[in-house]
């Protein structure tokens, strides 16, 4: 629409009402357009919308028409086929049905032949006549001769309702709360009843409303003809119910649209499946922790749902530790294997070359493999306190030099060094090379291939890009010759003299690859001219050299991609510094055990030349080396000790701590309902403003608080077999007992054999975790010897047997109010108070329990038991029950609440569904 | 009915009646004093597409239309059970053709009469109260579903008396289910709609294993694994009150809504395009695309019938201030949608509960609660 500017005020205001499509941009003086020209323009645009609309739906009606007419061609084929069906199939069987339709026909016909004979029967040979009734005259029921059905017993009235072994809370969508209900009246026909519409007040809130195609265009040419001034958002508004400043803000989301879909018609960035690597491990985990319950831990928990509050528990539990398995590689690129390799490599490679390989070999063979390792882990150890003893001088320098030019001859290093960055963690790393890559040829040269792509950038002059695994061992062959002549040099005497004295359990092949490390890597360093190479002390030098590899190594770990690193460290979290368990269960298919191994020593690395306090030092090799496991070990000794602490002071504060309140909970029930429980999120002791001490409970395991907390429920510490009477604390405060919890509570799993399960030598099972566990009875459906239906026990019971639990949806009580009165009309309820917040309903969901009916005698009682910081309703046997007998127990409606039937305990038909209206909302208790 | 927004308003079918044709009364049944609720033609035998069926109280009755207003009697079935008053029924077929009579009411029992051989074929029971409305599936006629007032759709296998689908449960219908129809052409789709004031459109796809096991199970019925649909794939909240009708045009959903008593008594039913987002199942949108009102009318529980080929449709309504029975006869697929006839008879005194049309729609049956049949037939002129 680009009609010229016509600026004169008056001249829009005037006269353009003849023609509003040609009226024009205003711009800033809209103000002054006569409201009934902006009507005409809008309603020029509202009619070719509703012209527009009036075609669509006219070529919608007529594809359905066209389609539709395809089908009922189908249909007709069909039906017209089905003529057929009997006639090849079974003509011997006469179709009744037929038989009839030919015998009025012929009546018919025979009445208008003979014209005036009664349609009484002409004889047919069944006797049953077909009955030509013209008019009113004879009723049709009594022209012909019925065929009986027999009657079919109808079955008690119920909802369809759906099985539930949990409860569940209720979504959103179940609300009937603001929902108005109409009922129509079963008696009075079709009078119509529309009750609770005034009192509920419906406040449909005004939901934003989207806008469609044919808005927005009325909306962008209005305003580009008319201009966006005040009168034409008002006017456009109340045309479209919508606010002015809404008007506004979506003509720039159109006019931006417009714009963007101009200028960027090419640039469809596609998805990117990498991007997803670069993700946060938090982001990623977001959905984790919105969907994962952690209490229940299932998905999508229907019971507790989605988007809890996360509470992390104060005392982070121990890491993974499992020493058994530690000789075990755990795979083909376990560092273990990859570090054996090198072992041997060393040795072999050693054996031709240096002068020493007779001791090597007398003292290294036997033991290679693990001696290798500790004492690789040994050096390591030494060079991390020498480290810290150096001070972090040496740190600087090597930070600085990593700074200065040399780096990418650095990188070219480490492009050779870094098939399995832990060789060169090892200080014989330069034989290992060789072997190595000669060994384990294919696998290594991947690697160092994939490196070499990695740090191509890299321009370094001792790395050829192409064929680098040739050139590689040119390339080390050389060094290696280097190695020998330097290791004649003066160099080697005196370290393995240090070592030897620092360390007893150095094997020599150690020190000799160490010193022919050393003067080797000074050639590199001569190489590059790097001043520190000056320097007289090897120590220095040599820990430039492993300072120098962890760098490499750091590099690598920053290629890792961010998803991998905080996978990393929440591996790091979860197992402790368990390659392998890392690399298994959370980096499968993303890095090697290997891979993963020295992402951790090297980040170890870092942390102690960085902190340079060396606190760290819980060997840096880091599996689990001796002098971890001691370091575990006493760890573990320390924390056990704690608990066996707390578990003393635990036995004398429980009454003082966690039974008091619960006491008064149990001695006031019958006024006060449990109350229901959330985790706080404390991260010390609960004080005063902790949620459970605020909302009257106690903390529960799923609390982030401290297992020392005051207000901790603590368990119960019951000899066998006694958590079945008030004796039992966790009994009496109305709980089941918790194996987490309490002292000798526990479940065997089983002891191999199917089904029976795994008893203690002492046959002891704790016998109040039925709920827990789901040891229930076998409950039947049937109909009740009462009324309507009736629930069943399958098998005999002794008294207090817990017979199954009674599930359903968990409601607040201003719903179950709702709800109540819905279900009273119907006179059928099936809501139970659990607790100060929730009422269970059964009506929709539920179980077979439900359908237990009141009785005043009953012979089974309900009991709301918090199962594991949840309140769940137990049905128990109040009395010896027999197989096949019928479920009772006593609703306890609250007394002004009960309906009729449940009023007096006399009255004989105990049945819920049996009377008249009650008052108000009737509530089971348990 | 939720706001309309500007350019998608349907289009609205004009109440002056455009005579293209015109039907009068031929014949008048008497059939009993109890109220007829039902009334339908067999389309799914070619052979029996002048038979219909009706029922009223515990009585099933089979007619025939002949040749000049007349109807003749052909079978009459009585349920034993004097308490039992039928709803609905519909026309069903085994696979060797055996005409069948699948009929429900307030006692929730189904009962599958075999029309062949004149007796019962089998009875349903599981329904958990009354039976609302019972629909064939035209492309499998051994299938049908029922809607019942225990809030539950039920798919049975007629054939092998096996109740296969149970649509109930978290995505189901909060109140009694009204009436419910088969997709004419995508046999795993269906819509449900009832006293929750929700339409509901389900798929049977991801069952229908389940389906087709039924055709060949051997075991008891009651062994059958059947299954609950719980989540619809799409819920539309289009009405404020009862929906009473619906039924498939093609992709579109024609559907009633009752608002007497509460807003006034012209009702319409809506025809409308349900529009669903197959990533995000029971969301989505409808688009209404035309409305035929029906006006004056303050009773519900009323339903539309259609001719085979879903040209025109007759809805039955009634007012009970003047007490006038009439029957409005839609041209359905034009648009915007033209009445074709408004017909009415002096004698048309009591509330018309269903209507039938016949195959080519010339000729329209209604019953009435006072137990009468009327015969309409189209006048050969013009």
């Amino acid at each position: 629409m680009s009609s010229p500017k016509v600026p004169p005020l008056s001249s829009t205001a005037a006269g353009r009402s003849d023609s509003p499509d040609v009226s024009t941009i205003v711009g800033p003086q809209g103000a002054a357009i006569a409201p009934s020209e902006i009507s005409l323009v809008i309603d020029s645009l509202k009619k070719k919308v509703d012209a527009d609309r009036c075609v669509y739906i006219m070529k919608r009606m007529e594809e359905n028409r066209i389609k539709l007419s395809e089908v009922t061609h189908t249909h007709h084929k069909l039906s017209l086929e089905r003529r057929h069906l009997r006639i090849s199939g079974a003509d011997q069987t006469v179709d009744l049905l037929t038989k009839r339709q030919k015998d009025a026909i012929d009546k018919q016909n025979g009445v208008n032949a003979s014209n005036g004979d009664s349609d009484s029967t002409s004889s047919q040979e069944d006797g049953h006549a077909s009955a030509i009734l013209l008019g009113s005259s004879i009723a049709v029921k009594n022209a012909v001769r019925p065929i009986k059905l027999p009657e079919v017993k109808k079955l008690p009235p119920y909802t369809t309702w759906i099985f539930l072994d949990r409860n569940q809370r209720m979504t959103e969508d179940q609300s009937v709360v603001g929902r108005r209900r109409i009922y129509y009246d079963q008696n009075g026909g079709e009078a119509l009843i529309c009750s609770d519409s005034e009192e509920e007040a419906i406040d449909e809130e005004e939901e934003k409303k989207e806008f469609v195609d044919s808005e927005d265009y009325i909306i962008r040419m209005t305003i580009q003809q008319l201009g966006s001034s005040d009168a034409v958002l008002d006017l456009l508004g109340q045309r479209l119910s919508r606010k002015p400043s809404e008007l506004k803000a979506r003509y720039e989301v159109l006019v931006n649209r417009e714009n963007a879909v101009e200028g960027s018609k090419p640039g469809n960035v596609e998805f990117d499946m990498s991007s997803l690597f670069d993700k946060d491990l938090e982001a990623a985990l977001d959905s984790f922790d919105n969907l994962f319950c952690r209490r229940c831990l299932v998905f999508d928990c229907k019971l507790h749902g989605c988007s809890q509050d996360l509470i992390f528990p104060a005392e982070k539990h121990s890491t993974w530790n499992r020493m058994d398995e530690e000789k075990l590689p755990c795979g083909p690129h376990c560092y273990y294997r990859v570090q054996k390799v090198e072992g041997t490599a060393v040795t072999s490679s050693m054996q031709p070359n240096s002068e020493q390989k007779a001791a090597l070999s007398s003292d290294g063979n036997g033991v290679q493999a693990s001696r290798k390792k500790s004492n690789g882990r040994s050096l390591l150890r030494r060079l991390k306190s020498c480290q810290s003893e150096n001070a972090s001088s040496n740190a600087r320098n090597i930070s600085e030099s990593s700074e200065s030019e040399t780096r990418p001859v650095h990188d070219g290093n480490s492009t050779y060094r870094l098939p399995s960055p832990r060789k060169s963690k090892l200080v014989e790393k330069r034989g290992t090379r060789q072997r190595n890559s000669k060994r384990i040829a294919d696998h290594v040269m991947v690697a160092i291939k994939k490196r070499q792509k990695k740090l191509a950038a890299s321009d370094s002059d001792s790395v050829p890009s192409g064929s680098l695994g040739s050139k590689d061992m040119g390339v080390r062959s050389n060094s290696h010759k280097e190695n020998e002549e330097a290791s004649s040099s003066s160099l080697k005497a005196k370290p393995s003299a240090r070592r030897g004295r620092r360390k007893d359990s150095l094997v020599p092949s150690g020190d000799r690859s160490l010193q022919a490390e050393v003067p080797d890597c000074a050639l590199k360093e001569i190489t590059s001219d790097q001043p520190v190479i000056s320097s007289d002390d090897k120590w220095k030098k040599e820990e430039f050299v492993d300072e120098s590899i962890c760098r490499q190594e750091l590099i690598e770990f920053k290629c890792w991609r961010t998803i991998e690193k905080s996978l990393f460290e929440k591996g790091l979290e979860i197992f402790g510094r368990n390659s392998c368990l890392i690399a298994r269960n959370l980096m499968n298919g993303m890095k090697t055990c290997a891979e993963v191994f020295y992402a951790m020593n090297c980040s170890e690395n870092k942390l102690s030349s960085q902190g340079g306090d060396g606190t760290n030092s819980l060997g840096d090799g880091s599996r689990i080396d001796s002098n971890e496991n001691t370091g575990t070990a006493l760890r573990r000794r320390s924390r056990f000790l704690r608990r066996r602490g707390k578990v003393r002071r635990l036995k004398y504060s429980w009454k003082s701590a966690g039974y008091h309140s619960m006491r008064k909970r149990i001695s006031d029930k019958k006024e006060l309902p449990c109350r229901q429980y959330n985790p706080c999120g404390c991260q010390s002791a609960c004080g005063k403003e902790c949620s459970c001490l605020v909302s009257g409970t106690c903390c529960e395991k799923y609390c982030g608080c401290p297992k020392t907390c005051k207000n901790r429920f603590r368990g119960c510490h019951c000899a066998k077999s006694q958590c079945r009477s008030r004796q039992c604390p966790c009994f009496a405060a109305g709980r089941e007992c918790d194996p987490d919890v309490c002292r000798n509570c526990w479940i065997g799993c089983g002891d191999g054999t199917l089904g029976i399960p795994g008893q203690r030598g002492d046959n002891y099972e704790c016998r109040n975790m039925k709920l827990l566990l789901k040891q229930q009875q076998r409950v039947l459906l049937g109909r009740s010897d009462v009324s309507g239906w009736g629930a069943f026990l399958k098998n005999s019971v002794p008294k207090h047997e817990y017979l199954g639990e009674y599930t359903g949806e968990l409601i607040s009580h201003r719903e179950a109010d709702k709800r109540g009165k819905i279900y009273d009309r119907e006179n059928s309820s099936f809501l139970f108070n659990l607790n100060d917040q929730y009422v269970l309903d059964a009506y929709r969901k539920g179980d077979k329990l439900k359908f237990a009916n009141h009785s005043p005698v009953p012979n089974c009682y309900a009991k709301v038991i918090m199962v594991a910081g949840d309140h769940r309703v137990g049905i128990f046997a109040k009395e010896r029950i027999c197989a096949g007998e019928e479920l009772f127990y006593d609703y306890r409606y609250e007394p002004d609440r009960a309906p009729a039937w449940a009023k007096k305990p006399e009255s004989s038909g105990s049945k819920k569904e049996e009377m008249g209206p009650s008052s108000g909302r009737a509530k089971k208790l348990a | 009915m939720t706001k309309i927004t500007l350019g998608c308003e349907p289009a609205v079918g004009s109440l002056a009646p455009s005579k293209k044709r015109d039907y009068r009364v031929t014949n008048r049944l008497q059939e009993g004093k109890r109220p007829i609720y039902a009334v339908v033609f067999n389309f799914i035998d070619s052979r029996y597409y002048n038979v219909f069926a009706t029922v009223g109280g515990n009585r099933v009755t089979v007619y025939q239309c002949l040749e000049g207003g007349v109807i003749a009697v052909l079978q009459s079935y009585i349920d034993e059970d004097k308490d039992e008053s039928f709803y609905t029924v519909s026309w069903a077929c085994d696979a060797d053709g055996t005409p069948l009579l699948v009929a429900g009411g307030i006692n929730g029992i189904i009962r599958v009469i075999d029309a062949g051989n004149e007796k019962i074929h089998k009875s349903f029971v599981g329904h958990g109260d009354s039976v609302n409305e019972i629909r064939t599936q035209a492309l499998r006629p051994s299938l049908v579903l029922s809607a019942s007032k225990d809030e539950s759709v039920r798919l049975w296998n007629v054939q092998t008396g096996i109740c296969i689908l149970i649509f109930a449960g978290a995505g189901g219908h909060r109140n009694e289910v009204l009436s419910v129809d088969f997709h004419p052409s995508d046999i795993y789709r269906i819509a449900s709609c009832g006293m929750d004031n929700t339409v509901k459109i389900w798929s049977m796809k991801e069952f229908w294993t389940y389906v087709e096991r039924s055709f060949t199970w051997e075991e008891l019925p009651s062994q059958f694994p059947t299954k609950y649909v719980q989540f619809p794939v799409l819920i539309a909240s289009i009405h404020t009150n009862y929906v009473d009708c619906i039924r498939w045009l093609g992709d579109f959903i024609l559907s009633k809504v009752n608002d007497c008593l509460i807003q006034s008594v012209d009702n319409e039913f809506i025809l409308w395009e349900p529009k669903m987002k197959e990533q995000s199942p029971g969301e989505g949108t409808v688009d209404i695309l035309q409305k035929y009102p029906v006006p004056e009318c303050d009773i519900w529980f009323i339903k539309l019938s259609c001719d085979f080929h879903y040209n025109t449709a007759a809805i039955g309504l009634y007012n009970s201030g003047n007490r006038e029975g009439k029957i409005f006869v839609w041209e359905l697929q034009t648009s915007p949608p033209s009445l074709i006839a408004r017909l009415s008879h002096v004698q048309s005194k009591s509330p018309i509960r269903q209507t039938a049309m016949s195959f080519d729609g010339s000729t329209i049956l209604s019953c009435c609660e006072d137990g009468t049949i009327w015969r309409w037939d189209t006048v050969a002129t013009s």
